[in-house]
């Protein structure tokens, strides 16, 4: 019988169902892993790589490509030490070691960090969350293809000798075209922003993923902590990155428009810079921080052979550190002349946030104490963890302090302090992991001996490097110089860490060594070999792409791996092998997993390639300011997302599916509230932060910022008159939208929405010069951001209608109108406020 | 959701505070250079009515359950820590230099 009743309970939703789905019947594993391996394995061939979109595969791409990634900054890092051994370096001239320490900071945190935790988790979490892969699955693959492409472009340009030269943070005005002629800055602002397309993609799929695929049953209180951290840390990503976005769009508009936003002789400041940078920089740190602590938490438990201790303690310790690091960020700028007051609150804040990661810190502790710990070789890297994070943890604690930060800012202190964190609090957990999973990864054992070696060669190495040079900060030495003739005292502390500098990047070709022997010579693989608590190991070794044969109900939580695997494997778990010959998982509610609906995926296809082609077409022609073509590249771009679009309208069986004996559920073609939607809305608050961002530029700037008179306002009143028809035409589109889904309001939605386009372009003649002040600058960026927003609406509303042409939309059929109707909405909101800003500002100036 | 929404009331309302009390300290110091007895008075008002919003959550939240912490009172606690802690610079840190 299957029985899926509410239980008692007042509140709170996480525990409001009580799930019993019924086994099916048991079946041949061997013939059901041929049925779904036919359906769900990538082509064959090249092409095959080519066109995968499979999170397995993408997953281990992801984390291959960042740890290549990785290995080049470690080389540019060896450079920087090679020229700094002595005092009078003649190895690299000046320009060439600022463009080497720029895109050193830039790979390690851009190209090799946020990748390696995106691929760790689009591999691991639909095997944790006892599913078949992530919610959008050409997303990840179009996430993957703008990775490599962006990175590409910048190698690109640091073997033409083109890379960025101005620091990892870009500021300005360092950055503008004054002072940082050519296109190396450029490289950075249109790079690092196509690959974050990768970072927002990847954001929205994690939290959808956790939010509406767990195994039935799976309560949030109930989730592998893995999965907290990544919810978390998907959050920060959607609200992280966008003010960083915001602000590498609008750096660029001033370099290739001469809009001033940063430049202060018009208005603008550069401090507006650094607010947008650190808005997203602070919070960064734990984005990496967060994944790492997930896996800790994962292997640490078992490797002790017990159970995390304070479950729930680290639950509350996740979610203070998501909010209170959007809290901290001006703690990177405490030299600028910010006032004492705004410094003491976010010194707190900064001191603060100690409390958190010490919960976590502890609970880890106390986990070890009351278990039996093992010293397996993920464990020599969980050990080495401890040891460097606290001490970087420290050292921050130290730089949240006012007057201590005065003295250490800019120097080499700072520079040992983050690797610590970075390295200590992600690379040694990292480490870990990939030792922890491998194999899972492989199906391969590991070869004993060069695994520890490499772990004591990588400490020794590290803390030889970096320990010393909190010393050399102490004494005076400023980062980023490559130079120090006068200061002899310096000379043996840099010599010391450079030579063990060299030591660390052995230790870390050691470690690589090691996973390349371990999955090449490795012999095979038990099962479950660390006899887990959790569904990553309930599966066969090597993991196949579709990793559960039948996904795993709640029975089958919170047991040893080893007892639910032939279980799962013969089919007596629910949505059993692939007899319609597609690709489907189940979805399930937010809060308590209640199965909701069978969501059909598509299959390969080399659309997410294309698409990232024609972006990355359009990055390369902005970068060589063909501004015109880089406009028309956008059109293909459209186009792709169109047949993109199309590419989910139903094309197999729409009928329910039997999941279980007697329990049937819709496909999401009939479902209420797709993943498609959940998509949208976080694709929304990802796009209300950039947008907020914006706003917050514009209050900083009108408020803040000195800079001259503000020019008068020659706006009459032709454009008030347009832009209150843009408003108009906004919201009767909007209105239309959100009525009954017809042709005909989707045809009205779609006229109102080109003349809304139509209002806003006649505004733009009658706008002051957004070259003359930073506040025009900004009033015409709003202005651009209201009216693509308006063309994606029309848009939108033009698929909605063509859909209803082909009788794609039914009575119990939505198509596209649920992501129109939100899309329209925002559009009327962000039109409306800009509006009144707009209104506002003139008033009050 | 409404759980998840509960969860993130505590913190949600720590950063609107917190930004509140910052953005009127930036407000303050361009407008008049100084934060004078009456500004700085607003901004302890602010603070001490974003400190006053968490009596009556923490009073009527519902008790969570499924789980050893209340995440949601947590949540709230967490943001009360937090509102106190971060804004009570706005009793003895000078103001605008």
């Amino acid at each position: 019988m299957t029985d899926v009743s509410p239980a008692a309970g007042p509140q709170a939703d996480t525990a409001a169902t009580t799930i019993t789905l019924a086994a099916n019947p048991r079946q041949r594993a061997l013939r059901l892993h041929r049925e779904l391996s036919q359906v769900w394995a990538n082509d064959r061939g090249l092409w095959g790589q080519v066109t995968a979109v499979s999170h397995t595969t993408l997953g281990l791409r992801f984390m291959a490509t960042a740890f290549v990634f990785f290995a080049i900054g470690g080389i540019l890092s060896m450079l920087i030490r090679a020229q700094l051994a002595t005092p009078d370096g003649a190895f690299l001239d000046t320009e060439l070691y600022n463009q080497i320490f720029t895109m050193h900071g830039t790979i390690m945190m851009f190209l090799f960090a946020i990748p390696m935790l995106e691929g760790i988790a689009i591999w691991l979490l639909p095997k944790m969350l006892g599913t078949r892969d992530m919610a959008f699955p050409r997303l990840t693959a179009l996430g993957y293809w703008c990775y490599l492409f962006g990175g590409l472009i910048m190698l690109t340009a640091l073997l033409f000798g083109v890379a960025p030269r101005d620091g990892w943070f870009m500021y300005t005005p360092l950055s503008n075209a004054v002072f940082s002629p050519g296109i190396n800055a450029d490289v950075w602002l249109l790079g690092v922003t196509f690959v974050e397309i990768s970072a927002i993609a990847a954001a929205i799929e994690i939290t959808v993923t956790i939010l509406r695929q767990r195994a039935p049953g799976m309560r949030l209180m109930e989730m592998p902590l893995f999965a907290w951290y990544m919810l978390g840390t998907s959050a920060m990503m959607l609200v992280g990155f966008p003010p960083l976005i915001a602000g590498s769009v609008l750096l660029e508009m001033e370099r290739a428009f001469d809009w001033p936003f940063f430049d202060p002789t018009r208005g603008g400041d550069p401090l507006l810079w650094q607010h947008l940078f650190w808005l997203f920089g602070h919070p960064e740190v734990y984005i990496i921080f967060l994944p790492a602590a997930g896996v800790m938490s994962m292997m640490i438990p078992v490797l002790c052979r017990t159970t995390i201790l304070g479950y729930g303690a680290i639950v509350a310790a996740i979610l203070a550190l998501v909010f209170l690091s959007f809290g901290l960020w001006v703690h990177h700028m405490f030299t600028v002349g910010i006032p004492h007051m705004a410094l003491a609150f976010f010194s707190a804040a900064s001191v603060l946030v100690a409390v958190p990661t010490a919960v976590q810190i502890f609970a880890w502790i106390g986990t070890m104490w009351k278990g039996n710990p093992q010293l397996h070789l993920p464990m020599y890297h969980i050990l080495g963890f401890f040891l460097t994070f606290v001490m970087g943890g420290l050292t921050g604690v130290m730089l949240a302090i006012v007057p201590f930060n005065w003295q250490a800012h800019d120097t080499a202190f700072v520079t040992a302090h983050l690797h610590y964190v970075l390295i200590g609090g992600f690379v040694f957990p990292m480490m870990a992991a990939a030792t922890y999973w491998m194999p899972l990864m492989t199906g391969k054992r590991r070869i004993k001996g060069l695994g520890e070696a490499a772990f004591w060669v990588i400490l020794i190495g590290f803390h030889g490097t970096f320990f010393i040079m909190h010393l050399t900060g102490l004494l005076g030495m400023p980062r980023r110089i490559d130079v120090y003739p006068d200061n002899p005292e310096w000379i043996w502390l840099n010599l010391t860490s450079s030579i063990f500098g060299f030591v660390l990047t052995i230790g870390f070709a050691m470690y690589a060594m090691d996973l390349i022997l371990q999955a090449t010579l490795g012999k095979r693989q038990s099962r479950d070999p660390w006899q887990a608590p959790t569904l990553d190991w309930a599966m066969p070794l090597p993991a196949p792409n579709y990793n559960f044969a039948s996904l795993p109900t709640a029975r089958h939580l919170r047991r040893d791996a080893r007892e639910v695997i032939l279980p799962l494997a013969r089919g007596e778990g629910v949505l059993a092998g692939a007899p319609r010959g597609q690709r489907e998982f189940l979805v399930t509610s937010v809060g308590d997993a209640t199965p909701d609906h069978v969501a059909i995926l598509p299959g390969n296809t080399a659309l997410p390639l294309a698409l990232s082609s024609a972006i990355g077409a359009f990055v390369l022609l902005m970068l060589a300011s063909l501004y015109a073509l880089a406009g028309l590249a956008l059109l293909p771009v459209a186009a792709l997302i169109w047949v993109w679009a199309r590419g989910m309208a139903p094309q197999d069986s729409l009928h329910p599916v039997e999941v279980a004996p007697n329990f049937r559920l819709p496909v999401h073609h009939h479902a209420m509230t797709s993943l498609g939607q959940s998509g949208l809305f976080a694709l929304l608050i990802a796009n209300g932060t950039l947008y907020a961002s914006l706003l917050f530029g514009l209050a900083f700037l009108s408020v803040v910022t000195p800079g001259p008179e503000v020019p008068a306002a020659t706006v009459g009143g032709v454009p008030v008159v347009s832009a209150l028809g843009v408003l108009a035409a906004s919201l009767v589109a909007a209105q239309f939208a959100t009525a009954d889904q017809s042709a005909t309001n989707a045809l009205v939605a779609l006229v109102g929405n080109l003349v809304a386009l139509a209002a806003l372009l006649s505004v733009l003649p009658f706008l002051d010069d957004p070259t003359a002040h930073a506040r025009d600058a900004l009033r015409a960026a709003l202005a651009g951001y209201v009216g693509l927003h308006v063309l994606v609406a029309a848009g939108m509303a033009a698929f909605v209608f063509d859909q209803h042409r082909r009788s794609e939309v039914t009575a119990t059929q939505q198509g596209a109108w649920p992501a129109c109707r939100l899309w329209q909405r925002y559009t009327g909101a962000v039109t409306l406020i800009t509006l009144v800003v707009a209104i506002a500002q003139e008033v009050l100036t | 959701m409404k759980w998840l929404g509960a969860v993130l009331i505590g913190p949600t309302l720590w950063f609107a505070i917190f930004l509140a009390v910052y953005g009127l300290h930036g407000l303050i110091c361009a407008q008049w250079g100084v934060v004078d007895f009456s500004g700085r008075a607003v901004m302890i008002v602010v603070w001490g009515i974003g400190v006053a919003l968490f009596w009556p959550l923490l009073r009527y939240m519902p008790a969570g359950h499924a789980c050893s912490i209340d995440l949601p009172r947590a949540g709230l606690w967490i943001g009360l820590g937090a509102t106190v802690f971060t804004l009570f610079p706005v009793l003895i840190a000078s103001s605008c230099s």
